[in-house]
């Protein structure tokens, strides 16, 4: 610690704090425009020179540490006069042209002067000019040079934080300038961050540009609907429309970075692809209805099914949706319609005949080792393994933090994935796995570890296997290839000389069939690190805002919320008695299951609720088949969906910004998502939608408005127990660990043998620009990037004759689909990536269930 | 008369060959370093010689490889400074021309004392002449085993690297020259951490001037009092004049440190040209403030001219005479500046550009008198609070021109045009 005084007041602070922050601590504020607390400093734009005693020249605030007995003044009049000085030479050549700029009213250069400048300009040469014309660098960026201070954020953010490296400076001096290669940033990730730091009207948002002043804005702050990293951000509307998305300095997870997802993706608000009234189908056309009608037929069709038990019935919810209405369609469904056949994901087929055991792998998941914890806690740990996701891709912000976390600590960061990232090159080691191979990868980790440990004789003896008929198994499951072992070279010690651990599961692993296996080898990987004395934190990478609330609150056909299971008598009387109505005992299908079940004509009705597994269901055959067999399709969804074409009773609800609710995100804290407008055209809230139904059955389904239904979810599961709706202002609250914690595994799970691959294997995931088939109603991000593409290495492009950009057919035992070739010389041989993101390809149809990764022959087209 | 010391194999024609060089002793210094001297009894023998840098600032240069880690995991580095870019100054392109393999000794003699098995040369890419013969006397070197592996048959190995500048000033800026050497954008960093602690790769790096590495292999020699005894005790050595301007011998002098300007410029240079007068003297490169007539009975060293608030810097003494207007000099110094602002910090990339676009309009006779008041708050504003020394140089050689010569400033504005030309 060090005590020192700032302007009078003596305060102590710890060693190492910038004397820019022990000020604002004593609520002294300092100007500045190149600091920004993530950055590196530069100490470049000298607004925040102070005094310190003792030393002859001012310095600056914002790269100057504390120290013991120093005295520092920010209320001179030289400081104050510095800081005229600066501003005064920062106009000198800056445009003025306030009235035209973007960023007039939230504008830090004019906010500063009007704070600390001269009341005129002494400036009377001619100014500098780069152009008079504006450059679009690319569809989202428009940049004015004129107006740059130099601050160099924009280029620090892009290189430390997105690690894209896309922006820097060409010439010198006065001719300094901001700009991409060739002065273009097409190539870039489009994330708009060096937009949100730069703190003049410099770079500026293109689909904003003149849109509005900010002071016309009506700005409300929510939570990112696209993926489960679940980044704050502030919605500005105007008339009812949205102006733009931007993210708040140090709020939330993600401080104030968003994805191009995220900051360009919310115009989907506004898309017209609506379901704009309630539909039945009648002659085999969809017809609009009044609402009444619709719930009258629908539940004229479902009374006869419930009343046999509701066997019949299944229940498939988007993890998109929120809490309280994921957890309102699991009560209906289990309550009302009696049926424990639900689902929160068709978008990975390991679950179903093809690959059992997923489900009742996950329970295990979500007590103690699951880490409950900021992410930016958790990534201080020693030793970072990051298994089955491309984070740049899946969850952007978070491959920002972990750059950031890795840069700044210097931890050890080991990447395993199937497709390249640009985290791979933070890591002190990566691998190239296909999905599947995971569980091989954990036993080979646990083994070297114990090993390491006998060696050194530190594994307790209460180490569930220490024995070393582990070390032949991996011997015999595991590729010796080159890589492989070099990879466990570095992660074995790294991970036996790490104090904490953090492991980050990525939903490529979800995917494969081989899921349950991976979960039980990371769960006992867990316990052995948990053993040898390590902290250790797991928390999914999830591709959707709130896989994590729709699992922990019953979005499962075995498990009631809160992870108690539905074939457990104990359990189900919480839920009966809270409910008021006994609940079927038996678990029901998973998505998978239910499909079979329509196949075999056995399914009277399919709830799909925000869901398009015609699209996303990875066996495109066997679900465009079992969904025209289903007795009563119904759909409820605020976007029209391929799905919905299908459907006999077609339900328009509200969007994400037209209902309250709260979110779980990877962290495991809920957030609140705010209802910005009301629902638009005839659109419903989706609670009140279930609250309708149930009592066209002369049933009640509880209150339904969002504050009720997060009440009965904190008295009813325990790890929401105490958390209060109003409490989720800004930061959100995150949850505890499941009691009911799971049994652990009493035999070694079985390592599954790696699948002989002819041909390609066949991966699939989200592109950065987009999130699943719901980015694709988003005007701005179709034109980011509008056409599917095949990525793989040049070499095995070679190989087949191929050219980048040649089109090529993409062809499994099941179906083909025909895209541009897009070579990646990071990318492994024998793979290729296409994204699941563009409807039109109908990638689902390449697919077959147990059989991911996808054997696939890369033809010319 | 002066027994020359760094210059002495320069005036003998082509001596820039290594047998020139063994031939006078070359090498000799190296070899009773390496098996005579333990690092430490190195740095000790330079901090004795009280041998100050000669890039300009004049850190004590045994004081300063004394900082280094002595952590021998750490890999270390030494550059070699040879930038030379400030107007006026030509004497490390004399070495490199004429004697290079003076710096590669001293460069290896340094190497040692830090413990660095890798050393850059960082020239001027303008300096054909000179990358042609160092890379030449490398080659030498590594082909006469001292460079390279077990030199002189010794544990110590040394790799020595020539990498060219590409035309900015701001290069000869110890931590923009690293960030150049390292592929990037030469601007300054922030210090600390100093380079000696964390500097090139991330490693312990010494930058180093030619010249003050050419004076080692003597010091070695000669040993410590000797060099000591030189000029004036704490700031001692021989030293490299560059005489330029309004003199009838221009051309580099070598002459012992603390040396009257009076008498280098009088006597060395020959005084000012046939029938004129001298107006004023720049004694150290244009960053350093102009002394005018008056004040030339001043010694050449570090101290005697930091107390008449102007510098030695690199020693490029510009003789002024009277048919010198110092507005277009003053307007001319300030320009080069401008023009080699890096652009990092807002006081010199911006305030040196309104300095400019004022000097221009004053030497035009467009002037008015606030523009004086204007340019003195400027340079108010820029000195002390830019971020490296290239803003302070340029904003303190402006405000001297202003203080000495305020009435040739206020005769453009009267006048409405230069009474000179
Ligand atoms: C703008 C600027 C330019 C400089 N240019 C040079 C140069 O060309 N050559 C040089 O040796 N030192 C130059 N220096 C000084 C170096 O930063 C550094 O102090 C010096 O090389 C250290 O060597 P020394 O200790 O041997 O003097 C420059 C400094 C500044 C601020
Ligand atoms: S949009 Fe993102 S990737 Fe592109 S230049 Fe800006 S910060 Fe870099
Ligand atoms: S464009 Fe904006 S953020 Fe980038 S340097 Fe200029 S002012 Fe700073
Ligand atoms: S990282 Fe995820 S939550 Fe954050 S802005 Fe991007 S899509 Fe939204
Ligand atoms: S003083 Fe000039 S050269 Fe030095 S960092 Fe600032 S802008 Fe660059
Ligand atoms: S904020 Fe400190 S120098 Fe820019």
């Amino acid at each position: 610690m060090a005590i020192l005084t700032i302007d009078g007041n003596e305060l102590e602070v710890a060693d190492g704090t910038l004397i820019l922050v022990a000020a604002q601590d004593q609520g002294i504020s300092i100007p500045t425009f190149c600091y920004q607390e993530r950055l590196t400093p530069l100490a470049s734009c000298r607004m925040c020179l102070i005094e310190i005693e003792g030393q002859k020249k001012l310095q600056p605030a914002c790269a100057t540490p504390v120290a013991d007995g120093m005295t520092v003044r920010t209320d001179t009049s030289l400081v104050a006069q510095t800081r005229e000085s600066m501003l005064e030479m920062l106009l000198a050549n800056h445009p003025l042209d306030c009235p035209i700029c973007d960023k007039a009213g939230e504008c830090e250069l004019q906010d500063q002067v009007f704070a600390y400048g001269a009341g005129e300009s002494r400036f009377r040469d001619e100014k500098r000019v780069f152009r008079t014309e504006d450059v679009l660098l690319n569809p989202v960026i428009v940049f004015n040079a004129n107006r740059c201070i130099q601050c160099q954020r924009c280029v620090r953010i892009c290189d430390e934080v997105v690690g894209a490296v896309a922006l820097g400076t060409i010439e010198k001096g006065m001719d300094t300038e901001v700009t991409g290669f060739e002065n273009s940033l097409a190539g870039c990730d489009h994330c708009g961050n060096c937009i949100e730091v730069c703190p003049v009207g410099a770079l500026m948002s293109a689909p904003y540009r003149y849109k509005a002043r900010p002071w016309d804005l009506t700005e409300t702050d929510t939570v990112c609907h696209y993926c489960g990293t679940g980044c704050q951000l502030t919605v500005g509307m105007r008339d009812g429309h949205l102006a733009r998305v931007r993210s708040k300095y140090e709020t939330g997870v993600n401080g104030e970075t968003l994805c191009v997802k995220g900051r360009f993706g919310f115009d989907i608000i506004d898309s017209k692809h609506r379901i704009r009234q309630p539909m039945v189908r009648r002659n085999g056309n969809l017809v609009a209805v009044s609402w009444e009608d619709a719930v009258g037929y629908l539940v004229e069709r479902v009374r006869g099914a419930v009343e046999e038990g509701g066997a019949r019935i299944g229940g498939l919810a988007s993890p998109r949706l929120s809490n309280e209405t994921l957890y309102l369609f699991q009560k209906l469904m289990r309550s009302v319609f009696r049926t424990n056949s639900i689902d929160s994901s068709s978008r990975w087929a390991s679950s179903g005949p093809a690959a059992p055991g997923l489900y009742e792998a996950l329970p295990a998941m979500f007590d103690g080792l699951y880490a409950r914890r900021p992410l930016q806690d958790v990534l201080e740990a020693d030793c970072i393994l990051v298994v089955g996701s491309n984070v740049t891709d899946d969850n952007p912000v978070t491959d920002y933090l972990v750059r950031g976390a890795v840069r700044k600590r210097r931890n050890k960061l080991f990447i395993v994935s199937a497709r390249p990232s640009r985290l791979d090159a933070e890591g002190a080691g990566f691998l190239r796995l296909l999905p599947g191979g995971e569980a091989g990868l954990f036993a080979a980790l646990l083994d070297g570890l114990v090993e390491d440990a006998a060696t050194e004789k530190s594994l307790p003896t209460a180490c569930p296997d220490g024995d070393a008929q582990e070390t032949d198994r991996t011997e015999t499951a595991v590729p010796a290839t080159p890589a492989w072992q070099e990879f466990l070279a570095g992660a074995i010690p790294a991970l036996a000389a790490a104090r904490t651990v953090t492991v980050l599961i990525g939903t490529d692993l979800l995917r494969a069939q081989e899921a349950a296996a991976a979960l039980r080898w990371l769960r006992k990987l867990g316990r052995v690190l948990e053993t040898l004395g390590k902290r250790v934190g797991v928390q999914f990478l999830f591709d959707r805002p709130n896989q994590m609330g729709a699992w922990e609150l019953g979005g499962l056909p075995n498990m009631l919320p809160g992870w108690r299971p539905v074939d457990d008598g104990q359990s189900r009387a919480v839920f009966e008695q809270a409910w008021g109505t006994s609940l079927p005992s038996e678990p029901g299908a998973d998505f998978g299951r239910m499909l079979a079940q329509c196949e075999a004509g056995e399914m009277e009705v399919l709830y799909v609720l925000g869901s398009d597994p015609i699209l996303s269901y990875p066996d495109g055959a066997l679900v465009e088949s079992a969904l025209s067999k289903v007795g009563l399709l119904v759909v409820q969804d605020a976007y029209l969906s391929e799905t919905a074409g299908l459907a006999d009773v077609v339900l328009p609800a509200a969007n994400f910004v037209e209902e309250p609710g709260t979110f779980t995100n990877n962290e495991g804290k809920v957030q609140r998502g705010r209802e910005i407008r009301p629902p638009a055209f005839e659109a419903m809230r989706n609670v009140e939608i279930f609250g309708s139904i149930a009592s066209a059955l002369g049933r009640d389904l509880g209150p339904t408005a969002a504050e009720q239904v997060f009440a009965e979810i904190t008295r009813l599961v325990p790890s929401y127990r105490g958390l209060g709706f109003e409490a989720f202002d800004g930061a959100g609250a995150f949850t505890v660990p499941t009691e009911n914690a799971a049994q652990d595994d009493p035999d070694d799970p079985p390592v599954p043998t790696p699948r002989e691959s002819r041909g390609f294997a066949l991966v699939t995931g989200d592109c950065m620009f987009h999130s699943g088939y719901l980015s694709r109603h988003s005007a701005i991000l179709e034109t980011l990037s509008a056409e599917p593409y095949v990525e793989m290495s040049p070499r095995d492009g070679r190989q087949l004759g191929l050219s980048e950009q040649a089109s090529v057919i993409v062809r499994s035992r099941h179906g083909e689909a025909r895209a541009r070739l897009r070579f990646n010389k990071r990318f492994p041989d024998g793979v290729v990536f296409v994204p699941e993101n563009f409807a039109d390809l109908r990638l689902n149809r390449l697919l077959k269930q147990g059989e991911y990764p996808c054997q696939v022959e890369i033809l010319k087209a | 008369m002066f027994d020359k010391v760094l210059l002495k194999n320069a005036e003998i024609p082509n001596a820039h060959g290594i047998g020139a060089y063994e031939a006078a002793g070359g090498y000799r210094a190296l070899a009773t370093v390496l098996h005579e001297y333990s690092p430490d009894e190195l740095i000790q023998l330079v901090k004795d010689s009280n041998l100050r840098g000669r890039g300009g600032a004049g850190f004590p240069t045994g004081v300063k490889w004394g900082f280094v880690p002595k952590d021998p995991a750490l890999e270390k580095y030494l550059c070699c400074n040879a930038d030379e870019s400030e107007p006026g100054t030509f004497k490390d392109r004399v070495i490199m021309e004429k004697d290079p393999h003076q710096m590669i000794e001293g460069m290896v003699i340094g190497a040692y004392a830090i413990g660095a098995q890798k050393a850059y040369i960082y020239i001027r890419g303008e300096y054909v002449l000179s990358i042609e013969r160092t890379e030449a006397a490398l080659k030498e070197a590594y082909r006469k085993g001292y460079l390279g592996e077990r030199i002189l048959g010794t544990d110590f190995n040394l790799e020595m690297f020539v990498h060219c500048g590409a035309g900015a000033y701001i290069c000869g800026e110890e931590t923009a020259l690293l960030e150049s050497v390292e592929g990037r954008r030469a601007q300054p960093k922030l210090k600390p951490p100093f380079p000696v602690v964390e500097g090139l790769y991330g490693c312990p790096t010494v930058i180093n001037n030619v010249e003050t590495l050419a004076c080692l292999p003597h010091i070695v020699q000669r040993g410590a009092e000797w060099f000591r005894g030189i000029g004036p005790e704490r700031s001692p050595g021989p030293k490299l004049y560059c005489l330029s301007g309004h003199v009838r011998k221009p051309g580099l002098y070598e002459l012992p440190m603390g040396i009257s300007l009076r008498e280098l410029v009088e006597d060395h240079g020959g005084g000012p040209r046939s029938g004129g007068r001298i107006k004023a003297v720049i004694p150290g490169g244009v960053s350093a403030p102009m002394i005018p007539e008056s004040g030339l009975d001043v010694a050449m060293d570090f101290d005697s001219l930091a107390a008449i608030d102007t510098m030695l810097g690199s020693a490029g003494v510009i003789v002024l005479d009277e048919t010198a207007c110092v507005v277009r000099v003053a307007k001319r110094i300030t320009e080069f500046f401008n023009h080699e602002s890096c652009g990092k910090c807002t006081p010199c990339r911006e305030g040196l550009d309104w300095a400019v676009k004022i000097l221009r309009r004053l030497e035009d006779g467009r002037g008015k008198h606030e523009d004086l008041d204007q340019l003195e708050r400027l340079c108010g504003s820029i000195f002390g609070n830019s971020f490296c020394a290239l803003g302070d140089g340029a904003a303190w050689a402006l405000s001297a021109a202003l203080k000495h010569f305020r009435d040739e400033f206020v005769r453009h504005i009267e006048d409405g045009r230069c009474p000179f030309h």
